[in-house]
C-alpha cells in the first residue's frame, strides 16, 4: 500500500504503558558526521524492541546512547517518564549484554553476577540469593566458582546475561545477542534467551545486523538505515508490507518491478510492467499512470511448465540458475525484459519439485495478494 | 631443503649472538674467583675479592644508597607513567596532547648527557631562587624518576592497550562509578604491567652513571658512579665481584619470573581447552 | 551544551587530573630544562643565572644573548669534526646492529612457538644486568694483557698483544653490544607478528624463498627497522660512558666533550652550546622516529 513519506516512529502502542520514549534524538561526531539522524520511538512495557541495520546505519549509536556511553547531540531519552537524557551510565536502571560478552576476567563467575549489586549496597544475604536465583534462571550453578576463561563461549553468555538482569533492570539492552554463536547454537540459544526474558519480563531493546535474529526474537522492529528508521512495525508487517524499496530490499529476498498504474479502482489496482501486469488485490492510494514499484517475494512465486491461464500475474523465462539450500531451491528464471526473477520452491518431496533444469522454459505466476506496491 | 640450511644457518647465527652477549658476563664471573691482583691473568681461584667486598665500606655505602635511590624512583615512575598512559590512551583529543607526548618521548632516545646537564642546570636555578634543592640524593632521584616516568608509560600503555575497553563500560553499566571502574576493573587487570614497570625502572635507576654524576652532590655516590670511577682507573677486581653479586641475583630473579609467568600461561591454556571440550561433550 | 560537545561522557570525572598530573611533571622536568639549556648557551660563565640574561634597568627588558660559545663551536674545527666523528660511529653502530639484530630477530620469530619467550629472555638478560659492568668487561677482555690477549698468546697465534682497547675497534664492539637488544625488540616484535600466511601467498604465486624475503618480509617489515634503528642511532649519538671507558683519545665523541666542558672546565655555556647542537642534529631523526610510532598506533599496515 503506497502512503504518503512520512518520518515512521514507534509511536503506535499509546495504550499500553510506555517505558522507553526517545524524541528526535541526534548524534553528531565532529561537527559533520551524522550517526543518528533524529530519531523517535516508544517502547512499552515487556516488549522486545528490535533494531535491525547493516553496519554503520547507527543502531549501536543509538543503543549506547540508551545505555549511557554517548550523550546525544539533540534530543531527549525518558524512562518511566524521568528524562535520563544526561544520565551518567551508572546512574541509570538501564543494564547490558555486551556482544563480547565483557565479563570480568579476573573474577569469578558468581563475583561477575554480583558486582552490579554491591555497587548498589545491597546486604550480603541478598546478594546471596539474588545471585544463586540468576545462577539457577540460566543453568550456571555449579560453574558459580570458575573464571571465564574457563569457560566455553555458550556458557560465557549464560554469564553475560545473567549478570545483566542480576540487578532487575527496567531496560534491557542487547547488543547482537547471537553474534558470537555458530548457527547451530545460535537457534537453541535464540529460543532460550527469549524464554528467560518472558520469564523475568523484562523490557528490551535488541540490536543486531541478522534478520532472522530480529524477526525471530523481537516483537516489534526499526529498520535502520545511515541513521534514520526507514520502518517500524511487527515483523511479519515490515516483511510482508514493506513501505519502500530500501526495507523491502533489506529483508529477505525481493523482485521489484518497475511500473505503471493502468486501472485504479477501490478493489484492485492493476500495473503494467515490462516483464508482466500484475494484478494487485486490494485498492491503492494512487492514480491511474502513477510510477510505482510492487515487490514479490519469492517464496510467493511459483513455477510451472505450462503456460497459466488469464492475462495477469504471470511471466515466462528461461531458468538460468538452480541453487540448492536444502530445505529449499531457489530458481534463477531470466525474462525477456532483461530482469531476473527469483522463485523459492520447498523441497517437500526428495526430488526437484518441478522438474526443472537449467535452460527450461518455464512460467512463473502468483496470486493477487502476494505483491506490495511501492510508491518510495 | 632449503628450510633445513635456513634452521642451521639460524640456529648458528643466534648461537654466534647469544654466544657474543654473554662473553663479558661469563668472563666477569669466572675471574671474580681469580685470587690473583691482575684481574686477566688466572692465578687460582679463590673468594679473596669477596671478602674485599664485603670489607668494601665505599661501595657497600654506595650500594645500598643506590638501591634507595631505585625503590623510591621506580614508585614515582611508575606512579607517573600510569598518569602518562592514561592520559595519552583514554583521551584521544585535549590541548596540547603532542606536546605531551613528545615530552614523554624524550627521555627514550635523547643522550643523557643532554638530559643530566638540562636538569642539572634547572636545579641549579632553583636553588638560586627558593633555596633548595641542595643537589644529592633528591636530586639523583629526580632525575631518574623522570627516565623511569618515559619508560614505565611504554610498559603500561601497551597494556591498556590490549585491554577491551568494554570492560569499563560493562562496571559503568553495573552502576559503578568512574573512580570505582578503575579500583574494581582496570586496576586489577594493570597490576601485571605496574609490576613489570617497577621492575625494569628500578633497573634502570640501579645502573644509571650519567645523570646521577650529573645530580649528584658531595657524599653522595652511587653504586655505579663508584664502579665508574675505579673502572675509569684501571682494571679492579672487586668490581668482578660486585658485578657477579648483581648478575646471579638479577639471574635468579630473571629466571624465576620467566618460569612463573609461563606456569601461569599453561595453566590458562589447559582450563580454557577444559572448558571447551566440557562444552562439547 | 559542553555535554554535547564530548564524544564520550567521560569515564574519569578526573580528565583534569589525569592529564594536568603528567603534563605538569613534565614541563618541569623536561620542557623548562631544556629552555634553560637554551638560555644558559646563550650566555657567558659569569651571567649564567636566569634572571641575568634579561637587564631591566632602562625600565624597557633589554635580552643580551651571547654568541660567543657558538661561534667558538663553528670556528673551532675540532667541534665540527668531533659531530661528525660521533655521527658516523653512531651510523656504524646502527649499520652493524641492524646487520646482526635483523637475521636474529627473524629467526628468533620463526622459531617454534614454545621456545620463543625462552629466547626472548635469554636477549633480555644481560638487558637487566648492570649495563656499566658489562662495558668494563670488555675492557677487561680487550686490554692488552687482557683476557683475549693472554688467551691468544697462551695459544701461541700472536707473540705480542694487538692492540684492541682505546681504539675505533673497542668503541664500536661497546656500542654494538650495549645496543643490540634495542635493535633486536622492536624487530622481533614486528617480524613475530609478521602473518605467516603472505609468505604462504607469495609461495603459492610462485616465488623463491630469497625472493620472498626481499619483497614481502622486509618491506613489511619496515616499521620495525625504522623504531630500532632510531633506537640506537639516537642516543648513540651522545653516548658517554662507553667512549669513556673503551674509546681512548682516538675516538672523538661529542658526549664527552659535552661532559668535559661542564666538569673539567667547568664552563657551562660551552656545554650547553654543544647540547643544543646535538639536539638540532637529533631533531630530524626523532621526528622520523615520532611519525613511524604514531603509524604504528594508527595501524597502518606494514607502515
Amino acid at each position: 500500500m503506497a502512503t504518503a513519506p512520512k518520518a515512521p516512529t514507534g509511536n503506535e502502542a499509546a495504550e499500553k504503558e510506555v517505558l522507553l520514549r526517545v524524541e528526535g534524538v541526534t548524534k553528531i561526531y565532529d561537527g559533520t558526521v551524522k550517526a543518528v539522524d533524529d530519531v523517535s520511538l516508544t517502547v512499552t512495557k515487556g516488549e522486545i524492541f528490535g533494531l535491525l541495520g547493516g553496519s554503520g546505519c547507527g543502531k549501536s549509536t543509538l543503543l549506547r546512547m540508551l545505555a549511557g556511553f554517548e550523550a546525544p547531540t539533540k534530543g531527549k531519552i525518558y524512562l518511566a517518564g524521568q528524562d535520563i537524557t544526561n544520565l551518567p551510565a551508572y546512574q541509570r536502571p538501564i543494564n547490558m549484554m555486551f556482544q563480547s560478552y565483557a565479563l570480568f576476567p579476573h573474577l569469578s563467575v558468581w563475583e561477575n553476577i554480583a558486582f552490579g549489586l554491591k555497587r548498589d549496597d545491597m546486604p550480603k544475604e541478598q546478594i546471596t540469593e539474588r545471585v544463586e536465583k540468576m545462577l539457577g534462571l540460566v543453568q550456571l550453578s555449579k560453574f558459580a566458582q570458575r573464571k571465564p576463561h574457563q569457560l566455553s563461549g555458550g556458557q560465557q553468555q549464560r554469564v553475560a546475561l545473567a549478570r545483566s538482569l542480576a540487578k532487575r533492570p527496567q531496560l534491557l539492552l542487547l547488543d547482537e545477542p547471537l553474534g558470537a554463536l555458530d548457527k547451530k547454537l545460535r537457534e537453541t540459544t535464540q529460543l532460550e534467551l527469549v524464554n528467560i526474558i518472558e520469564q523475568v519480563g523484562v523490557t528490551c531493546v535488541l540490536v543486531t545486523h541478522d534478520q532472522e535474529e530480529a524477526m525471530t526474537m523481537a516483537s516489534r522492529i526499526a529498520v535502520m538505515s545511515e541513521g534514520y528508521f526507514l520502518q517500524v512495525g511487527e515483523p511479519d508487517t515490515v516483511y510482508e508490507m514493506p513501505n519502500s524499496r530500501k526495507v523491502a530490499d533489506f529483508i529477505g529476498n525481493v523482485n521489484m518491478f518497475e511500473g505503471v498504474i493502468e486501472e485504479d479502482e477501490p478493489d484492485h489496482v492493476t500495473v503494467r510492467c515490462a516483464e508482466c501486469v500484475h494484478y494487485v488485490g486490494h485498492g491503492i492510494s494512487g492514480h491511474s499512470g502513477m510510477q510505482v514499484g510492487v515487490a514479490l517475494r519469492p517464496e510467493k512465486v511459483m513455477l510451472s511448465k505450462d503456460k497459466p491461464k488469464g492475462e495477469y500475474n504471470w511471466t515466462e523465462g528461461e531458468v538460468t540458475e538452480i541453487v540448492y539450500f536444502g530445505a529449499h531451491t531457489t530458481y534463477h528464471l531470466k525474462l525477456a525484459s532483461g530482469m531476473t526473477l527469483k522463485a523459492q520452491e520447498i523441497n517437500n518431496t526428495r526430488d526437484l519439485s518441478c522438474g526443472l533444469t537449467w535452460g527450461d522454459k518455464a512460467y512463473a505466476h502468483w496470486n493477487n495478494e502476494a505483491m506490495v506496491v511501492l510508491t518510495q | 631443503m632449503s628450510q633445513g640450511v635456513n634452521k642451521y644457518f639460524g640456529r648458528a647465527w643466534m648461537g654466534a649472538v647469544y654466544a657474543f652477549l654473554y662473553l663479558p658476563i661469563v668472563t666477569l664471573v669466572i675471574f671474580s674467583f681469580n685470587d690473583s691482583r691482575l684481574v686477566t691473568v688466572w692465578s687460582h681461584a679463590s673468594f679473596r675479592w669477596y671478602h674485599a667486598l664485603v670489607k668494601d665500606a665505599d661501595l657497600i655505602a654506595a650500594v645500598w644508597l643506590s638501591l634507595k635511590i631505585a625503590f623510591l624512583s621506580a614508585l614515582m615512575s611508575v606512579f607517573f607513567g600510569t598518569f602518562v598512559a592514561f592520559a595519552l590512551n583514554r583521551y584521544k583529543r585535549f590541548a596540547g596532547r603532542t606536546l605531551l607526548s613528545s615530552m614523554a618521548n624524550m627521555p627514550l632516545v635523547m643522550p643523557e648527557v643532554i638530559v643530566g646537564l638540562a636538569l642539572l642546570l634547572m636545579l641549579v636555578s632553583v636553588q638560586h631562587w627558593l633555596g633548595f634543592p641542595q643537589r644529592g640524593l633528591f636530586t639523583i632521584l629526580l632525575g631518574h624518576a623522570l627516565l623511569g616516568t618515559a619508560y614505565a608509560a611504554v610498559v603500561v600503555t601497551s597494556r591498556l592497550k590490549e585491554m577491551d575497553m568494554r570492560l569499563d563500560e560493562a562496571a559503568m553499566d553495573l552502576g559503578s562509578k568512574p573512580w570505582q571502574v578503575f579500583t574494581l576493573v582496570t586496576f586489577p587487570l594493570l597490576v601485571p604491567a605496574l609490576v613489570s614497570a617497577f621492575l625494569l625502572t628500578f633497573t634502570l635507576s640501579f645502573d644509571d652513571v650519567v645523570l646521577s654524576a650529573f645530580l649528584s652532590g658531595p657524599g653522595y655516590n652511587t653504586m655505579p658512579m663508584v664502579i665508574f670511577s675505579r673502572a675509569r682507573l684501571g682494571l679492579n677486581p672487586t668490581i668482578n665481584a660486585v658485578a657477579t653479586v648483581t648478575i646471579v641475583v638479577v639471574t635468579i630473579a630473571v629466571i624465576a619470573s620467566s618460569f612463573y609467568t609461563s606456569h601461569v600461561e599453561r595453566k590458562r591454556k589447559r582450563e580454557t581447552a577444559l572448558a571447551y571440550s566440557d562444552a562439547n561433550k | 551544551m559542553s555535554k554535547s560537545k564530548n564524544a564520550t561522557l567521560n569515564f574519569f570525572s578526573g580528565r583534569k587530573l589525569i592529564i594536568g598530573v603528567p603534563y605538569v611533571w613534565f614541563i618541569l622536568l623536561a620542557a623548562i630544562p631544556l629552555l634553560i639549556v637554551l638560555k644558559i648557551s646563550l650566555s657567558t660563565m659569569e651571567m649564567a643565572s636566569v634572571s641575568n640574561m634579561i637587564d631591566w634597568s632602562n625600565g624597557w627588558p633589554k635580552v643580551t644573548l651571547n654568541f660567543e660559545s657558538y661561534q667558538f663551536i663553528l670556528k673551532d674545527a675540532l667541534y665540527i669534526k668531533t659531530y661528525l666523528s660521533s655521527i658516523k660511529y653512531a651510523l656504524i653502530t646502527t649499520v652493524i646492529c641492524l646487520a646482526i639484530g635483523y637475521p636474529f630477530a627473524y629467526f628468533m620469530a620463526r622459531a617454534p612457538k614454545h621456545i620463543q619467550p625462552t629466547l626472548l629472555m635469554l636477549i633480555m638478560l644481560p638487558f637487566w644486568t648492570s649495563f656499566l659492568l658489562r662495558i668494563y668487561a670488555w675492557k677487561t677482555l680487550l686490554v692488552n694483557n687482557g683476557i683475549i690477549n693472554n688467551a691468544l698468546i697462551s695459544l701461541g697465534v700472536i707473540s705480542e698483544p694487538i692492540q684492541m682497547m682505546n681504539t675505533p675497534f673497542s668503541l664500536v664492539i661497546g656500542m654494538v653490544y650495549s645496543y643490540l637488544p634495542f635493535m633486536i625488540l622492536p624487530l622481533y616484535a614486528n617480524l613475530s607478528k609478521l602473518d605467516i600466511r603472505y609468505l604462504e601467498a607469495a609461495a603459492d604465486l610462485g616465488t623463491s624463498p630469497l625472493k620472498t624475503f626481499w619483497l614481502i618480509t622486509v618491506p613489511l617489515s619496515k616499521a620495525g627497522i625504522i623504531a630500532g634503528s632510531m633506537l640506537v642511532f639516537i642516543p648513540a649519538i651522545g653516548e658517554y660512558v662507553i667512549p669513556e671507558l673503551l674509546g681512548g683519545p682516538n675516538t672523538l665523541m661529542i658526549g664527552r666533550v659535552l661532559w668535559d666542558e661542564f666538569f673539567s672546565n667547568n664552563d657551562w655555556p660551552m656545554a650547553s652550546a654543544v647540547a643544543v647542537v646535538m639536539i638540532l642534529l637529533i631533531l630530524v631523526p626523532m621526528a622520523v622516529l615520532n611519525k613511524y610510532q604514531s603509524d604504528q598506533a594508527s595501524g597502518k599496515a606494514g607502515a
